[in-house]
């Protein structure tokens, strides 16, 4: 068996498929095409990938739904390719387990980076997770709560460090704006996006360093947030 | 002729005898000194009154009533029916006979005189409904007209009217009065193609007359070809209406089919060449046609988004997703992205911390901004000012965008936010052609307005919208200030 990433593309359109696997197979992973969604379930059952590429608009079943029913037995990350404007569709099959997605058209470089991010994510989640993070200038200490650009320590208050500590222990993924409010306040307070608004603007006037043009902490508009840390 | 409508018919006669009975009693006081012939003629006048004032009926008896008091209080032997002079049986043989033929004649005057005025009467009425039907195009309306008619002229308890078709509907007049019983009359509403409604009325007492009923009869068929006239108007209207879009979406089609058009040409261009032995591996040119690809591949689905939004605004659609946002972090996004686009402008913002949280969806707020500020950019010369400023204005947030371009002729401040409308040459300006009116969609959506003013050294756009969300104002938040 070879020791190459395997990802299952899920996506009814040949174009697409031909374009990701021609691209993906030259970056040495190796590839399986779906075009339709049982189809995709039953060689995600067969052939166990590393990653999931997920059309949401699938002519035989709703790409939420295979996101469901991929959800009940297997976490193996799942990445969603989705048209702009859906939305409420992506946001539906992030917080249904999916856990990252590209708007077509996307570039190449967004591909990989999401296809990096998840294969990490994959195996951090068997491994340990490193407790301190590095982005740019920025360290973040999870074990010892100590946020320090440069030589600089910031002073973070409890809610704030505790957005900031869920953020970067998910680096490079997308966090709904549900799934923050859920983990970091409280389930009760999953509709409160003003939360989020305003302590997300605080945080990053204290991280970044021009907070109009963030380099940490990036807005997913409609979506929600996503925190970059080195790789 | 009014009066007499009212009392009802034995009264008439009542007031006839009574009358009669006057008469007799006062000739009776006199009766020494009057001749029978006197007597006779003298009788002649309250003959002509009856009949004059209550009509045929009450004439005829009267006529006869008078022979018998006349022959039994006036004629010699007194207080019998005998006669025994034949000068007097001459005398109450013509009396007899004037009397009747007066009345006769009086009565059947007044009867022709009555039905002449009724049929003015009728004849101003409808002229009355036809003036006031002609010109009219809704049902609603012809309808209320109708109805209002029928029952002034019938004085009915109540009317309703019901209008059948694409959207029926019936009321009554007046209104929610709806009498718990079957109507005393009901007549279709008709044309030779069908039945357009119903008219039910209501009157108990007294029943209506044939004439009344001819009359009514005359006004349904009135308002039926009224209807019939504005169904044919709409649907003319319509035909026109169908036509104007069919018209203006050819428009559409050609515009867009050319926007897409100029992409997807230096897009072949490029790749073509590319894949030809025209250019080197090592060329110059390289990088740059791969770019170009990249660029007009960006531009083709801004396009397609753009038509796509459009098309939502105009289908009604495009509900936006509203939550409490922060107005300086859209602002700020919007301009830290558009940057590079902006680089040969200063851009200068107000749009301070304070202001409250604003009940907007964040993605296509930020849409209106981008749209705003690249509109300013496109058309305000290099080195010149564009600033963003935002303010609460009672209720509500107001923000302008305003630049130092050219100004906009006044009669096209408006149109400028129609679909595809330029002011300058379309290929001097790359675009779309949909930003403006996609930023006005997505505003009235928020329940909020924009517009475009000239200011005296360029152009402004304005848009305003509520703060008030769903009843509730913007939150303040609590915040924790304590440092771990």
């Amino acid at each position: 068996m070879s020791n190459e990433p395997h990802i299952l593309v899920i996506d009814d359109e040949p174009q697409i498929q031909r374009a990701i696997r021609t691209i993906l197979t030259e970056k040495g992973f190796k590839v399986t095409t779906a075009s339709r969604g049982e189809e995709g379930l039953t060689l995600a059952a067969t052939n166990e990938p590393d990653i999931v590429i997920l059309d949401l608009g699938l002519p035989d079943m709703d790409g939420v739904e295979v996101c469901t029913r991929l959800r009940e037995w297997t976490q193996c990350p799942i990445i969603i390719l989705s048209v702009r404007d859906s939305e409420r569709d992506k946001v539906a099959a992030l917080d249904k387990g999916a856990d990252d997605y590209l708007t077509k058209p996307f570039g190449i470089e967004e591909l990989l980076a999401r296809v990096r991010v998840a294969l990490r994510h994959s195996t951090s989640k068997q491994g340990t997770q490193s407790k301190v993070i590095k982005a740019g200038t920025l360290t973040i200490d999870l074990v010892w709560h100590i946020i320090k650009r440069g030589e600089e320590e910031i002073k973070l208050t409890a809610t704030e460090y505790k957005l900031l500590a869920y953020l970067a222990a998910n680096h490079g993924r997308v966090l709904t704006h549900q799934s923050i409010l859920t983990n970091v306040w409280d389930p009760a307070d999953a509709n409160h996006t003003e939360y989020l608004r305003v302590y997300m603007r605080q945080l990053r006037k204290k991280l970044e360093v021009d907070p109009e043009r963030p380099q940490f902490i990036l807005t997913e508009p409609g979506i929600g947030y996503r925190f970059i840390a080195d790789e | 002729m009014q009066s007499s409508s009212f009392i009802s018919r034995s009264s008439q006669y009542l007031l006839a005898f009574g009358f009669i009975a006057l008469v007799t009693a006062i000739l009776f006081t006199l009766r020494e000194a009057l001749d029978t012939t006197l007597v006779a003629l003298l009788y002649l006048i309250p003959l002509g009154l009856i009949a004059t004032y209550w009509g045929l009926g009450p004439g005829i008896t009267s006529a006869l009533t008078t022979f018998l008091t006349f022959n039994y209080f006036f004629i010699k032997p007194y207080y019998t029916f005998s006669v025994h002079r034949p000068t007097d049986v001459v005398i109450l043989v013509i009396f007899l006979i004037v009397a009747i033929v007066i009345s006769q004649l009086v009565g059947r005057m007044q009867v022709s005189l009555a039905a002449a005025t009724a049929r003015e009467r009728e004849a101003t009425r409808l002229y009355e409904l036809s003036t006031a039907l002609a010109g009219l195009h809704d049902d609603h309306a012809i309808a209320q007209i109708l109805a209002k008619q029928v029952q002034e002229v019938s004085q009915g308890e109540a009317v309703e009217l019901s209008v059948t078709g694409l959207q029926p509907f019936s009321f009554f007049l007046p209104e929610a009065h709806q009498p718990n019983r079957q109507p005393e009359w009901v007549v279709p509403i008709e044309v030779a193609r069908g039945v357009l409604g119903e008219i039910r009325l209501w009157r108990a007492a007294p029943a209506l007359t044939s004439s009344e009923k001819r009359l009514l009869q005359t006004f349904a068929s009135q308002g039926a070809l009224a209807l019939e006239r504005a169904r044919l108007a709409q649907a003319e209207s319509r035909a026109k209406v169908l036509e104007e879009s069919d018209k203006l979406k050819s428009a559409i089609l050609s515009s867009v089919s050319h926007e897409l058009r100029t992409p997807l040409s230096t897009i072949k261009a490029a790749a073509s060449s590319l894949r030809s032995d025209d250019v080197h591996w090592d060329s110059a040119a390289r990088p740059e046609l791969i770019a170009a690809i990249d660029d007009e591949a960006d531009h083709l689905n801004m396009l397609v988004g753009n038509l796509l939004d459009m098309s939502r605004i105009e289908s009604g659609v495009l509900k936006p997703k509203r939550e409490w946002n922060i107005l300086p972090e859209i602002v700020g996004s919007v301009l830290a992205r558009m940057k590079h686009l902006a680089e040969e402008h200063r851009i200068e913002v107000d749009v301070p911390e304070s202001l409250p949280l604003v009940p907007v969806d964040y993605v296509q707020m930020e849409q209106v901004f981008t749209n705003l500020v690249s509109n300013s950019v496109k058309y305000a010369p290099e080195k010149t000012v564009i600033r963003v400023r935002a303010f609460v204005e009672s209720d509500s947030i107001h923000v302008i965008v305003s630049n130092q371009g050219p100004q906009v002729p006044q009669e096209h401040l408006e149109r400028i936010f129609d679909k595809f409308f330029r002011i300058t040459a379309a290929d001097r300006v790359t675009g779309t052609g949909l930003g403006l009116s996609i930023c006005k969609g997505i505003i009235e959506a928020h329940g909020g307005r924009l517009w475009a003013e000239n200011v005296p050294d360029g152009l402004a756009f304005n848009f305003t919208f509520p703060l008030i969300w769903e009843g509730v104002s913007p939150p303040t938040m609590p915040m924790d200030t304590e440092t771990e």
